[in-house]
């Protein structure tokens, strides 16, 4: 859970509490940061990834614990912490009859003038340009999402808060997103992100924390927590006209045999052998797996090891 | 950073058109509707006159009429102003029965006959109307009696005014539909609220280093920007095209604006602390202004309301608003005294401020 030795933690987050009511949101969350990294938080939602990333911003009270940013205590030094980080809200919270430029030369002011950033290069690192004076009102989807990444950039931050970051874009805006993250942490800015998508954990992290129920399940790499549990590979193949059951069970390495919607995975620690027997075993009865693929057990799969549920609701 | 904060914010304002209907434009539109109605017509009756005698007394009485009433006099038979009457053409009938003349002469020739009845037809839904022209009807006769019977006139009415200026109904208006804005300003500037906090702006603006005091100050410094506006448009169409006097002192009259404009925005704060949603905050602000416009002496003087409705007035805010500014601005009749106006507005100022310093949630 902790970062690797000799670096310093930009955020540090011991033991931290937040109930509403009987509801436990975050229930004894500890986890450190270090600086330079992108850091995810991955979790179904209502998993209490959003209360966690509020408290560290300053935005809520924890119940109980220490949450610690830059080296300042989040309680005491609020202010001081607000002007050398950015923050995403979930959702995007602009003012719906100001422009693009009139918005974010706004948010600039709230920070000293040595921090602020130009309208223009904000405009251009997230490609808003065209739409520097739509009233955000009429803005898309994927340029809310922009346009809110962008005011969390107008102080030139040391540590940006990414929460879903990417939740409601089509894969295009997506994948635009994730260059836009990926140049933040080239610049030297530590992140710490949610997300609720897989792929988005595997993309972006360098390392991650799994909750689930306001609790951390497991953190580390993405090598580590799958390391961790699989020693073994999966088999994909298609379902339809695949061989019996008993008779995949019996195929040489296999430990188990998963039936998802439409394909069968066979976990295997000796994927040739496997495989070998595999198309073996379908030649004689004249056909072949359809689409087979070798991957490694996904982050999907620790998460249902760990929960018994799956990642995707 | 408070500037560009005020400046973003009345920018917001100024890009909502519904917001700028409301704040400038309604109390326009009234200041307009209610001067060109009150100002026009004097007061003058239309009277049916309905002469069944055709004798030279009933000419005489007629001609009494015209000449010393407020009225305008339109021949015909009865049933004819009837119709008139029931058409809306005239407000008031009055019918010289035949056989006046004959009574008339009997009674100069030393007979004493009965009283002849004169018939004045009034309509009851419209109180004052009717009750004016009975009043009317009834002098005259009371006077026509008098003269006939000879007795020289003891007593008489002579009428004088109170009013030393020319305060006529559009004076009245004037300052009340400011009072009525400023309240309207104050009282509306929850629904904004709500609705940034709904759209989690207030909440994003808390992730940055703006302290608290700047965001509630900039939105109080646009609601005192807007406040100045009002006072201008509505005091420039009342003096410009309704040729309002303005007698007051500049600084009261600013000073009561500026008060007034606080109170109620405070009381707006206190609606956006209790309205979790921009629909609550609508509905409340809504049951907040109409009795408000209704029962404190905007539309109508306190005078004609009912004594428990009187007490309730006593009771809210504008009230004592429209007092302060119909003193200062057009040397109107006091509810009470200007400083009793300006210790309540600053009482509902400071306990308005408390409750929502309190209560207000910016999430």
């Amino acid at each position: 859970m902790l970062g690797r030795p000799g670096t310093e933690a930009v955020i540090a987050v011991d033991d931290v509490r937040k109930a509403y009511g009987d509801v436990k949101a975050v229930d004894g969350v500890s986890f450190e940061v270090a600086k330079g990294e992108i850091f995810g938080l991955l979790g179904p939602n209502g998993a209490g990834k959003t209360t966690t990333m509020e408290m560290i911003e300053g935005l809520h009270a924890p119940d109980s614990g220490e949450i610690h940013v830059l080296g300042m205590d989040v309680r005491r030094f609020a202010p001081q912490i607000k002007s050398r980080v950015g923050v995403q809200l979930q959702t995007a919270a602009l003012y719906p009859q100001l422009t693009v430029a009139e918005l974010l030369a706004l948010f600039g002011t709230f920070y000293a003038a040595s921090r602020r950033q130009p309208v223009e290069r904000l405009l251009d690192d997230l490609e808003l340009g065209e739409k520097r004076n739509a009233q955000t009102k009429n803005l898309s989807g994927g340029q809310r999402q922009r346009l809110s990444v962008a005011l969390a950039l107008v102080n030139d931050p040391e540590v940006v808060f990414l929460d879903e970051p990417t939740t409601g874009l089509d894969p295009a805006a997506r994948q635009g997103l994730w260059s836009v993250v990926r140049r933040l942490k080239g610049e030297g800015r530590t992140i710490l992100m949610t997300t609720h998508y897989m792929e988005e954990a595997e993309a972006l992290c360098d390392r991650l924390a799994i909750m689930d129920h306001g609790r951390i399940l497991d953190s580390g790499t993405i090598d580590e927590l799958i390391g961790r549990r699989f020693r073994e590979r999966g088999v994909h193949f298609g379902r339809v006209g695949a061989p019996d059951e008993e008779k995949l069970k019996a195929l040489p390495g296999v430990s188990r045999v998963a039936y998802e919607v439409d394909e069968v995975v066979l976990y295997t620690s000796d994927v040739p052998a496997t495989i070998g027997a595999l198309l073996e075993l379908t030649s004689r009865a004249r056909t072949e797996p359809a689409d087979l693929m070798i991957r490694r057990a996904s982050l999907e799969d620790v998460f249902l090891e760990l929960t018994g549920r799956a990642l995707r609701d | 950073m408070l500037v560009a904060l005020s400046v973003a914010n009345l920018k917001s304002f100024t890009r909502d058109r519904a917001a700028l209907f409301w704040t400038l434009a309604f109390p326009v539109v009234f200041v307009i509707l209610f001067g060109t109605i009150f100002s026009g017509g004097g007061g003058q009756y239309e009277i049916g006159w309905v002469d069944q005698d055709g004798s030279p007394a009933s000419a005489a009485l007629r001609e009494a009429f015209a000449k010393d009433a407020p009225v305008e006099l339109s021949d015909g038979t009865y049933n004819e102003s009837r119709e008139r009457m029931l058409s809306g053409d005239v407000d008031g009938i009055v019918v010289i029965p035949k056989g006046l003349g004959a009574v008339i002469e009997a009674w100069q020739s030393g007979q004493r006959p009965g009283p002849i009845p004169i018939t004045v037809v009034t309509d009851p839904s419209r109180s004052n109307t009717a009750l004016a022209i009975q009043q009317i009807a009834g002098g005259l006769v009371m006077a026509a009696n008098l003269r006939l019977s000879g007795a020289p006139p003891l007593l008489s009415v002579v009428t004088d005014s109170i009013q030393t200026r020319q305060l006529n109904s559009v004076s009245f208006f004037v300052p009340s539909i400011l009072a009525m804005a400023l309240m309207q300003l104050g009282v509306f500037a929850s629904i904004p609220l709500v609705q940034q906090r709904e759209k989690l702006i207030l909440k994003r603006l808390n992730a940055t280093p703006l302290p608290r005091w700047a965001l509630v100050g900039s939105n109080v410094a646009v609601r005192l920007v807007i406040a100045a506006v009002q006072t201008a448009v509505i005091l420039g169409i009342g003096v410009v095209v309704l040729h309002v006097q303005i007698l007051g002192n500049p600084l009261s009259i600013a000073g009561f604006v500026v008060l007034g404009a606080l109170t109620f925005t405070s009381i707006g704060y206190v609606i956006a602390s209790f309205a979790r949603t921009e629909e609550a905050a609508n509905g409340i602000t809504s049951v907040v202004q109409f009795p408000l416009m209704f029962l404190s002496g905007i539309f109508f003087p306190l005078e004609i309301l009912p004594q428990w409705l009187k007490t309730v007035a006593t009771f809210l805010p504008l009230t004592y608003l429209g007092d302060a500014l119909r003193q200062t601005m057009v040397g109107g009749a006091p509810f009470v005294p200007l400083w009793v106006d300006f210790a309540v507005l600053a009482g509902w100022l400071v306990v308005t401020l408390g409750v929502s310093a309190r209560f207000f949630r910016w999430q």
